[in-house]
């Protein structure tokens, strides 16, 4: 059984990706099983999808904790500890990484022991699709690690699409930036057999008070902890000559990211906007222009 | 008929539609809402023709579900965890009507603390009620209960709604292949409801749950419900060999794997009994006689099929993915029940596992198999055990100390 394991944004299409892989596989004559992990998320959050993928019967449920195969749509996750896309990673497996850079680079930056395969998908997307969309073209990738044929995976995502796109020109653009991901990933043949895991030791609960065992928050404050810059795929850039102070990007800031330089020009606080780029929309000079994110050459919060 | 993949949530969605049922009120939930949605997007469309209406909470939804089915219409409704137990003080009330109402619930654990995952706290809860309980554990099992639950409420020698349930996530999320069966079959298995109990409407007054205001009157209406939950046994028989002759697919009160020869049995439902069965096979594998009873009804409870299947077995490991505050494993004491009066009854042992949708290890299954064989030899049997890891602790520890609370 091959075990696949998408991790990406919410909004990115890791569900969507997870569904046509298992389409793909179904229709390619396997048994498949696919598997979101949500609920509680929004968009930018990190999520996780699942494929199962096997010539038996899948005798398993849940998620995927020891995956043959990782797929990461969103590069930052790799740095993310609540996220930790290479966790039970078996050896022998593989990762592919959406990033510019090579696997060479992406090995040596991440640390990454195991089989690594790059393509920028983000980029392919912005060119062929226009919209920064990843569910089809991250299936596409997984579908040809998986060895799953070209032609189920047309007919997958031409089921799995159509259910959410009604545009077809849209439609026919996401399977033709699917296709050319599918042909850019050389064939690989995955053996992983060795389990990363370690033995569970199993325990028994002790007794404490409610004092300690009931389900509230002593501490407070400690939401800033957790920043949500690397959300981004695009970052709001000002053109100070062009801005006029009006403060219309300041009063629309839905999570109060943008406040005012000493001469009174906004400014974004980088390490907590998740590049919703509503201030943009809403800024009546058009000052404010979108600049793809590239959060793999700068360190989080870096400006 | 054509397989395709499906969520558990469509194919509720599926067995409904198949069901060519009338009204639908609807409230959405977390993990319940596809079901709704689905439904909801087909009427709009055109392709199935229901009414549907969006309700302001479940406490209406079940009261409007539970009234439409009296009037003859064949009504589904659908819901998960805190909405079932926002609407619970009509489930009484429908079951009273002795109406043939089908719902699904799509279990998820209950607050507090809030979770999204499942367990089966929430379905549990309503098991003296009066509704049937069908307990699902793949997503072509759900489709297919949801037809067999319609012929099963229907039915004149019953007469009470049914409740069929679905894991949240582990099912009502996971799409794998479904069989979704042809119209014209499901007409022939399950034909267009003939009321003759339900006439509720305009022109034809009648009150329905009356007060009775004495202990004798409710007493005997009371019983009833429990005769006819105890004939749906039957009844159900007659049901699952008509499914199996139309569409092969063969359902009993209880599911068997590997029980022939089986000297250790693991008692589970819903879907992680998938995983219970994978723990079977590789117990069999080191030699041990393991096999797995999966419980399909918890209402009515199926005592003989249970008893006959647990004849000559040495020790049987209930796994709860629930828990009875204050006493355990809910489906452990209904085993007990089961099993008291047996002769020669197996040694009956006591989990918790998968509240909330935690996982069942690997290991934590080969601890419940040596327990199972220790318990044989020694012949003391230990309370209830709840199956957790030390990395797990190690995780909760953590979380203490950033909630404050260590």
């Amino acid at each position: 059984m091959l075990r696949l394991r998408f991790h990406g944004r919410g909004g990115q299409g890791a569900k969507v990706a997870s569904r046509v892989l298992g389409s793909a596989a179904f229709l390619d004559g396997y048994n498949a099983q696919d598997f979101p992990l949500y609920g509680a998320e929004r968009r930018g959050a990190p999520i996780t999808a699942f494929t199962r993928i096997s010539r038996d019967d899948i005798m398993e449920r849940g998620l995927v904790s020891q995956p043959d195969v990782v797929v990461v749509m969103d590069e930052t996750l790799l740095l993310d500890p609540q996220s930790s896309p290479l966790s039970g990673l078996k050896k022998g497996g593989v990762v592919f990484v959406n990033t510019p850079r090579t696997p060479f680079e992406t090995k040596e930056g991440y640390g990454i022991e195991d089989h690594v395969i790059t393509l920028d998908i983000t980029k392919v997307s912005l060119d062929m699709i226009g919209q920064p969309v990843l569910s089809s073209l991250a299936a596409a990738v997984a579908a040809k690690v998986a060895g799953i044929g070209e032609k189920a995976l047309r007919d997958a995502l031409k089921k799995e699409l159509s259910a959410i796109i009604s545009e077809k020109d849209l439609l026919d653009r996401n399977i033709e930036a699917a296709i050319y991901c599918y042909n850019s990933v050389e064939p690989i043949s995955i053996e992983t057999t060795e389990k990363v895991r370690e033995k569970e030791n199993i325990i028994s609960i002790p007794f404490e008070t409610a004092l300690v065992s009931s389900p509230s928050i002593l501490s407070r404050g400690n939401t800033p902890l957790r920043r949500t810059g690397n959300w981004r795929i695009f970052r709001p850039v000002w053109d100070y000559d062009a801005c006029t102070k009006c403060m219309t990007c300041v009063a629309r800031c839905p999570e109060g990211c943008i406040r005012l330089n000493e001469e009174g020009y906004p400014f974004a606080d980088y390490e907590n906007c998740k590049g919703c780029l509503i201030c943009a929309e809403e800024c009546p000079v058009g000052a404010i222009s979108k600049v793809r994110e590239s959060h793999s050459q700068t360190k989080e919060g870096d400006q | 008929m054509a397989k395709e993949m499906l969520t558990g949530n469509r194919a509720a969605a599926w067995g409904v539609r198949l069901a060519e049922v009338d009204y639908i009120p609807a409230y959405p939930i977390t993990p319940q809402t596809e079901i709704i949605e689905t439904i909801a997007k087909w009427i709009s469309d055109g392709e199935m023709d229901a009414g549907f209406v969006t309700m302001d909470s479940e406490h209406s939804m079940i009261t409007a579900a539970g009234a439409a089915s009296a009037t003859g219409a064949r009504t589904f409704t659908t819901t998960s965890s805190q909405g079932l137990m926002y609407g619970f003080e009509m489930l009484y009330t429908v079951a009273g009507w002795r109406v043939p109402l089908v719902m699904v619930n799509v279990s998820r654990g209950l607050s507090a603390p809030i979770t999204l995952g499942p367990d089966h706290n929430d379905i549990l809860a309503l098991r003296d009620t009066g509704f049937l309980q069908i307990h699902c554990e793949t997503c072509q099992e759900v489709l297919d209960s949801v037809l067999m639950a319609y012929r099963l409420a229907e039915d004149k020698r019953v007469l009470l709604p049914v409740m069929v349930n679905m894991d949240g996530f582990f099912l009502s999320f996971t799409r794998e292949a479904v069989e979704v069966p042809d119209v014209e079959a499901v007409r022939c298995f399950l034909p267009e409801y003939q009321p003759e109990h339900a006439f509720f409407r305009a022109g034809q007054p009648m009150a329905q749950g009356v007060a009775v205001l004495g202990g004798e009157f409710y007493s005997y209406f009371k019983y009833q419900m429990h005769l006819a939950s105890q004939n749906a046994l039957e009844v159900y028989r007659e049901v699952s060999d008509d499914f199996e002759r139309i569409f092969g697919r063969k359902y009993g009160t209880i599911d068997e794997y590997m029980m022939e020869d089986a000297e250790y049995v693991l008692v589970m439902t819903n879907s992680f009994s998938t995983l219970g069965k994978a723990a079977v096979k590789r117990a069999r594998e080191k030699g041990i006689k393991a096999g797995l009873l999966r419980p399909r009804f918890l209402r009515p409870f199926p005592d003989s099929d249970i008893r006959n299947a647990l004849k000559g077995k040495k020790a049987v490991a209930v796994i709860d993915q629930n828990i009875s505050v204050g006493k355990g494993g809910i489906i452990y004491s209904e085993m007990a029940g089961c099993l008291y009066n047996e002769e020669n009854r197996p040694l009956l042992l006591s989990f918790i596992g998968g509240l909330g949708g935690k996982n069942i290890s690997q290991e934590e299954f080969d601890l419940i198999f040596d327990k199972m064989i220790r318990t044989v030899d020694t012949k003391v049997v230990e309370p209830l055990h709840l199956l957790y890891t030390e990395n797990e602790w190690k995780g909760i520890t953590k979380l203490k100390d950033i909630a404050g609370r260590q």
